[in-house]
């Protein structure tokens, strides 16, 4: 009798279906992929079960952090070469700091912030700022590890644009001059945008308390820049 | 797959090479991708978020007469606020969730006695709650009390809503929605309805999640004419009032 004889298989298993399946789910997340903003908190907004959507580019953000604490941002296209029209370039950004660091001299010239070029660079890279005038320069001569270090520390005194319950436009506080200076930064479409109320978006934490949230919606509303979106999260009507 | 199979016709001749099966091994390949995959999926957000539209008045002083004052009979001012525990964290009740009040007064605030003083006891305020649709589709807490009083814009956005769904303004999708939002509007603004005007206020506890929660049930109930507005002290001496009264 001859012995039956087993045939050894081989172990070997075939990549290239995988590999075929992995590069396809590549493709599809390279292509749906927006990056996220660097932000200094994690925001969770409250759910609301408005549709509309929000457009991440061409807006300005202001961010309020549970502790009240105000960051503002100016989020524009990065592919400029197909938006002429887009606002968030680094050119853009460096006239609305030498702007509002204008603005802030001439109404303090007893304490004058000076910023140097390269300053300016730095800050032109910057996402989300949110730091007092007077502690400008500081902060953006410091690593960039540090700086994000400093401004997502919300115990500390000089992180968030200080803001009151100002209503003279004459002597504003620090809100209301970073506003004006983007708003005067000699980008039409930005200036557009923000007269229609799409170009500034709200964006506090649902536990913030109205109290300060409040200070932010009064000054919008004195420096009349009366409609903008508030940010929220998708719910349905029987929650 | 991965292999490269050279025929082997006729017979072998002597000292012809031998064939070589020429095989990729894709293993590295897909563990590249894999982590190039999760990269990008820790790195993206799919979901964009909502916003909520709003205008705010002008803060610029308006002439007496020339304000477009609300007739009493149809305004109602919602005050939220937020139970806050001794340290100014938020209370939670079982599941987790903020308990957030509403407290509301139809008209005018009824405090002023016979002698012009104010009394806030006896207030025309009453205290509820947000909360959604119970099982059946009832609206329930401030969400029922804002429903019935715009009963009639709802009726009739009702009716608009089930035509949507037959597609009975257009079979295109598209059209339909379209057609569907104006007449919604329409109606929304439709001045012949009696229509409430919400005016909503905040105390400086409320957290912004109930502020939020407020503007919501106004796009829930169809309202069009509601406003933001500055709490003063006769609605603080109110709900004072109204927790000396009723307890927390």
């Amino acid at each position: 009798m001859g012995k039956v004889k087993i045939k050894r298989k081989s172990t070997l298993i075939d990549m290239t279906a995988m590999s075929d399946v992995t590069v396809l789910l590549l493709t599809f997340f390279m292509l749906t992929s927006t990056f996220l903003q660097k932000e200094p908190v994690t925001v969770i907004t409250p759910a609301s079960v408005s549709e509309e959507k929000v457009s991440t580019s061409n807006v300005v953000n202001v961010l309020v952090s549970p502790e009240g604490k105000v960051f503002l941002s100016v989020a524009g296209e990065a592919d400029l070469a197909n938006n002429p029209e887009s606002w968030g370039s680094e050119p853009l950004r460096k006239e609305i700091l030498k702007n509002a660091v204008a603005r802030y001299n001439q109404l303090h010239p007893s304490k004058k912030v000076v910023l140097t070029e390269q300053d300016a660079d730095v800050f032109a890279k910057i996402g989300s700022f949110g730091v007092p005038f007077q502690a400008l320069p500081t902060f953006l001569r410091l690593s960039q590890t540090e700086q994000d270090k400093v401004i997502s520390d919300m115990s500390r005194a000089d992180v968030g644009i200080p803001i009151d319950d100002n209503t003279d436009l004459n002597t504003p506080n620090e809100f209301q001059i970073w506003m004006q200076a983007i708003y005067s930064s000699g980008n039409d479409n930005l200036q557009a945008q923000m007269k229609k109320g799409e170009g500034i978006a709200v964006k506090a934490d649902q536990i913030t308390p109205y109290s300060t949230v409040h200070h932010v919606l009064d000054n919008l509303q004195t420096l009349k820049m009366n409609k903008f979106s508030l940010l929220t999260a998708l719910k349905t009507e029987s929650d | 797959m991965a292999q490269i199979e050279q025929a082997d016709k006729g017979k072998k001749k002597k000292g012809a090479q031998k064939k070589m099966s020429i095989h990729v091994d894709f293993t590295p390949m897909v563990d590249m991708n894999m982590l190039l995959i999760t990269f990008f999926m820790l790195c993206t957000t799919m979901i964009k978020s909502q916003t909520l539209s709003i205008a705010l008045p002008t803060n610029e002083k308006v002439e007496q007469s020339e304000m477009n004052k609300a007739k009493d009979s149809e305004a109602i001012t919602l005050i939220v606020d937020t139970e806050r525990n001794e340290d100014g964290t938020i209370k939670k009740d079982e599941d987790g969730n903020a308990r957030n009040l509403v407290y509301y007064y139809l008209g005018k605030p009824m405090v002023i006695d016979e002698n012009q003083d104010s009394i806030f006891e006896d207030s025309n305020l009453e205290r509820t709650v947000f909360l959604g649709n119970d099982a059946s589709g009832m609206q329930q807490g401030i969400r029922k009390i804002l429903h019935s009083r715009n009963k009639p814009v709802l009726e009739k956005i009702a009716v608009l809503k089930q035509q949507w769904r037959n597609k009975e303004f257009s079979p295109k999708k598209d059209l339909n929605d379209s057609i569907y939002q104006a007449r919604a509007k329409e109606v929304r603004n439709d001045s012949t309805l009696t229509r409430p005007v919400v005016i909503i206020k905040a105390t400086p506890n409320a957290s912004w999640a109930s502020v939020i929660g407020a503007l919501d049930e106004m796009q829930i109930n169809q309202i069009s004419r509601y406003q933001i507005d500055n709490i003063n002290k006769t609605d603080e001496g109110m709900i004072d009032a109204y927790i000396r009264k009723h307890g927390n």
